[in-house]
C-alpha cells in the first residue's frame, strides 16, 4: 500500500513540484522582465512625450497638416501622447516577447523568434506609410499652386489625384515588406494604375478632342499670340 | 579684407592686371541681348566721354553664357565721338567682357562686377540692364555724379512708366520698403544703379549668393543692404525706361517669390532697423523731372479676375493658414458677382502683405509654397488697382500708389504686433562710414 502511494501518488507529486521549482527561476525572470519592461516602457513614453511638448513636434506637426489628418481619421489625441504612447506599447511588447523567452519553452521560443523577425518589416513597413505620407502632403500642395497659378480649371482634382498616387504607392510598398499578399498588391497595384491611365487617355482622346488638338497646334505650332494675354510688365 | 573670394577666369584676372586701377567702373549685365547692347555700350561710352573725360573707366559686361552675337557686340562696338561733338577724349575706355560663376541670374552676374570694382579699387560704380532702348547718355552722369561729387553712396533711378508698367514695384515693392525703412525710394528694384566702391565691397560681403538674391531678388537687396548699412542714399531722373519686350508669359510667380522672398528675407534680417521706424522721409532727387510719352499697356482684366477667384477657391486652405482669419474673411465677402468685378482695397491688401510677411517668419509652410501661393492673391489686388485707376492720368493713378504707401505706413503697428520678438542678435552697426541719410529735395 505504501509502495502504491508512493508510486501513484507522491512521485508525480514530487516531478510535479521539481518540474515546478525548476521552472521558478525562469518564471522568476519573467516577471522581473514583465515589471521592468512596464516600468521602461511607462518612463520612456512619459518622458519622449514630454520632451516632444518641449521642442514644439506638436506645432511642427500642425504645420505639416499631420493634425487635420488626424482629426479627420477621428484621432484627437495630440501627436506627441501619440509617439509617446506608441513607444510605450512597442517597449512593452518587446518586454512581453522577452519574458514569455525567459520560460524557455521551444513553441514559445519559437514564436518569440519569428515575433522579433517580423519587427524590422513592421519598422520599415511603418516609416514607408509616413515618409510616402508626408511626401504626398508637399508633392499635392506643390501641384496645387502650380495648377492654379497656371489656371488649370482641375486644379485641385490634379492635387488630389497626385496625393492619392503616392499615397497608394506608399500603402503597396508597405503591404510588400510586411509580406502580405505580395503579388496582389504589384498585380492590382499594376491593374489599377494601368487603368486609370487608359481611362484617363480614352476620356481625354473623346472628351476633349479639340482640347487635345488646341494643346497640340500651340506646342506644335508655336505659341500663338492672341488678345488673351496681356502685356502687363510686373517688375 | 579679403580678395578673391568670387571666382574670376584667367583671362578676367589678367585683364584686371594689365588696367591695374579705374576710379570709375559701369557693370552690364547680359544674357542673348544682342538686339539691345550694342545701343546701351554706345550710350555707356559716350556717357563716360562726355561726362568724365579725365577719369580712368572700365565697362564690364558680366555675361551668363550668350549663344547669340552678345559678347563679339561688346568687343566691336565703335563710337564716332565725333558726331557727340567730343573732341577730346582724354581716357581710354577698357573693356573687360566676362562670364559669371554661380547661380544663373542676374545677381550672380552682379557678383563678378562687384568683384572687378573692388579689385581695381573703383570709386564710383554703375550697373544697366542691357536690353534697354531708353538709355542715354546723360543716364550715366546722373547715376555717378551724385557719387563722384556729392559723397552719396547709392543712386537709385527714379523712371516715369505707364500706370500699369511695374506692378510688383506699385503695390508692393515700394510701399513696403518705404513703410519698412522710412526712405521713399520711388523704384527699389529699377534694375540700374549707382554706388560707390565701398558699397560694392559691402556687398560682396554678404553671403547671400547662393539664395534668391542671386537671381530677381538683387535689385530689392541691394537698396534694402544699401539703407541698412548707413550708405547716403538718393535718386535720379532718367526719364522712360523702354526695354526689350519681355515673354508675357514668363512665369509670374516664380518672379514675384523671388522678389517677396527677398523682400521677407531682408525684414527678419533688418528687424531692428525697421521696427522702430515711424514714417517716412522723402529721398533727394537729382536731374530735371519733365514729361515723356510712354508706351500704352494692354490689360487682360478677365484673366487676373479669373485666376484670382480661382485661388479664392481652390488655395482656401492653404490662404486660411497664411491670412489672418479676419483678412480672409474680408477677402471672401468683398467679392462681387461680375466676371471682372474684382475688389481688394488698400487696407486689405497691406493686411494680406504684412500677414503673409508674419507667415512667412513663423514657417508655417515651406516658404516656396507660401510665396507662390500669393500670386492670384497679387493678380486680384493687380486687377483692383486697374479697375480702380482706369481713366486716370497717370499723376492721378500716381496719387493712388501714394495712398496706399501712406496706408501702409498707418498700418504698421499691426505687422510690428503680431512679429514675433526678435531671436537673433540685434543687427550689425552701420559698416559703411555714413550715419544718417539726406531729407530734402524732391520726391516721387
Amino acid at each position: 500500500m505504501d509502495n502504491f502511494m508512493n508510486q501513484a501518488l507522491l512521485k508525480p507529486l514530487e516531478l510535479l513540484g521539481q518540474q515546478l521549482l525548476s521552472i521558478l527561476p525562469n518564471l522568476l525572470a519573467m516577471s522581473i522582465l514583465l515589471l521592468g519592461g512596464l516600468f521602461t516602457a511607462w518612463a520612456l513614453g512619459f518622458f519622449i512625450e514630454r520632451l516632444l511638448r518641449v521642442i514644439g513636434f506638436d506645432r511642427l506637426c500642425d504645420r505639416l497638416g499631420m493634425n487635420a489628418a488626424l482629426l479627420r481619421g477621428g484621432v484627437k489625441t495630440d501627436p506627441s501622447r501619440l509617439v509617446g504612447r506608441s513607444i510605450y506599447w512597442t517597449v512593452l511588447v518587446l518586454a512581453s516577447i522577452a519574458a514569455l523567452g525567459a520560460l524557455n519553452l521551444s513553441p514559445i521560443n519559437q514564436f518569440a523568434q519569428s515575433l522579433l523577425a517580423y519587427v524590422p518589416h513592421l519598422v520599415t513597413a511603418a516609416v514607408i506609410l509616413l515618409a510616402g505620407y508626408f511626401l504626398s502632403n508637399f508633392v499635392s500642395r506643390a501641384v496645387l499652386i502650380a495648377a492654379v497659378n497656371a489656371g488649370l480649371p482641375p486644379a485641385r482634382l490634379i492635387a488630389t489625384c497626385s496625393r492619392w498616387g503616392i499615397q497608394a504607392l506608399a500603402g503597396a510598398m508597405a503591404l510588400e515588406q510586411l509580406g502580405i499578399a505580395q503579388h496582389i498588391v504589384v498585380v492590382g497595384f499594376g491593374i489599377t494604375w494601368g487603368g486609370i491611365v487608359l481611362a484617363g487617355a480614352i476620356a481625354f482622346g473623346q472628351g476633349a478632342t479639340d482640347l487635345a488638338k488646341g494643346f497640340l497646334e500651340r506646342r506644335l505650332g508655336g505659341r500663338q499670340k492672341s488678345g488673351a494675354i496681356d502685356d502687363l510688365h510686373h517688375l | 579684407m579679403t580678395t578673391g573670394l568670387t571666382p574670376l577666369t584667367a583671362p578676367t584676372e589678367a585683364r584686371i592686371r594689365e588696367i591695374g586701377s579705374a576710379e570709375i567702373l559701369v557693370g552690364i549685365p547680359s544674357y542673348n541681348n544682342a538686339d539691345t547692347i550694342g545701343h546701351v555700350v554706345r550710350a555707356v561710352s559716350v556717357g563716360l566721354a562726355k561726362h568724365f573725360p579725365g577719369h580712368r573707366a572700365v565697362l564690364v559686361n558680366s555675361d551668363g553664357g550668350s549663344s547669340d552675337e552678345t559678347l563679339a557686340i561688346v568687343a566691336r562696338t565703335v563710337i564716332d565721338f565725333q558726331h557727340f561733338f567730343i573732341s577730346d577724349q582724354q581716357s581710354i575706355l577698357h573693356r573687360i567682357i566676362t562670364p559669371y560663376y554661380g547661380i544663373p541670374g542676374k545677381g550672380s552676374a552682379f557678383r563678378t562686377i562687384f568683384e572687378i570694382a573692388r579689385q581695381l579699387k573703383a570709386r564710383a560704380c554703375a550697373v544697366v540692364d542691357a536690353d534697354l532702348r531708353s538709355i542715354s547718355p546723360e543716364w550715366i552722369e546722373l547715376l555717378l555724379r551724385p557719387i563722384m561729387e556729392k559723397g552719396y553712396d547709392y543712386v537709385a533711378p527714379y523712371y516715369l512708366r505707364h500706370k500699369y508698367d511695374g506692378t510688383i514695384t506699385n503695390s508692393l515693392a515700394y510701399p513696403l520698403t518705404r513703410a519698412l525703412y522710412g526712405q521713399r525710394i520711388r523704384q527699389p528694384i529699377g534694375g540700374e544703379f549707382g554706388f560707390s566702391g565701398d558699397l560694392a565691397a559691402h556687398y560682396l560681403d554678404q553671403h547671400v549668393w547662393d539664395s534668391e538674391v542671386a537671381r530677381f531678388g538683387i535689385d530689392i537687396w541691394m537698396t534694402t543692404e544699401a539703407i541698412a548699412s548707413g550708405a547716403r542714399v538718393c535718386q535720379s531722373f532718367l526719364g522712360a525706361k523702354i526695354h526689350n519686350p519681355k515673354d508675357p508669359a514668363a512665369d509670374l510667380s516664380a518672379m514675384l517669390m523671388q522678389v517677396m522672398g527677398a523682400l521677407f528675407a531682408l525684414m527678419e534680417q533688418h528687424q531692428m532697423l525697421w521696427s522702430g521706424q515711424v514714417g517716412s522721409q522723402p529721398v533727394p532727387l537729382f536731374g530735371f523731372p519733365h514729361e515723356v510719352g510712354v508706351e500704352p499697356i494692354h490689360v487682360n482684366l478677365e484673366r487676373m479676375v479669373s485666376h484670382y477667384r480661382q485661388g479664392l477657391t481652390d488655395l482656401e486652405p492653404i490662404w486660411r493658414q497664411v491670412l489672418a482669419s479676419d483678412t480672409f474673411t474680408h477677402l471672401c465677402d468683398l467679392q462681387g458677382t461680375s466676371s471682372t468685378d474684382c475688389r481688394v482695397p488698400d487696407e486689405l491688401w497691406v493686411q494680406v502683405v504684412y500677414d503673409a510677411a508674419i507667415a512667412y517668419r513663423k514657417r508655417i509652410m515651406p516658404r516656396d509654397h507660401l510665396l507662390k501661393a500669393l500670386t492670384p492673391l497679387y493678380l486680384g489686388r493687380t486687377a483692383s488697382f486697374v479697375q480702380a485707376t482706369q481713366g486716370l492720368t497717370s499723376t492721378e493713378a500716381e496719387q493712388k500708389v501714394e495712398a496706399l504707401c501712406h496706408r501702409f505706413e498707418r498700418m504698421k503697428p499691426y505687422l510690428v504686433e503680431r512679429w514675433q520678438p526678435p531671436t537673433l542678435k540685434p543687427a550689425a552697426p552701420a559698416l559703411l562710414h555714413h550715419a544718417t541719410l539726406d531729407a530734402g529735395g524732391t520726391h516721387g
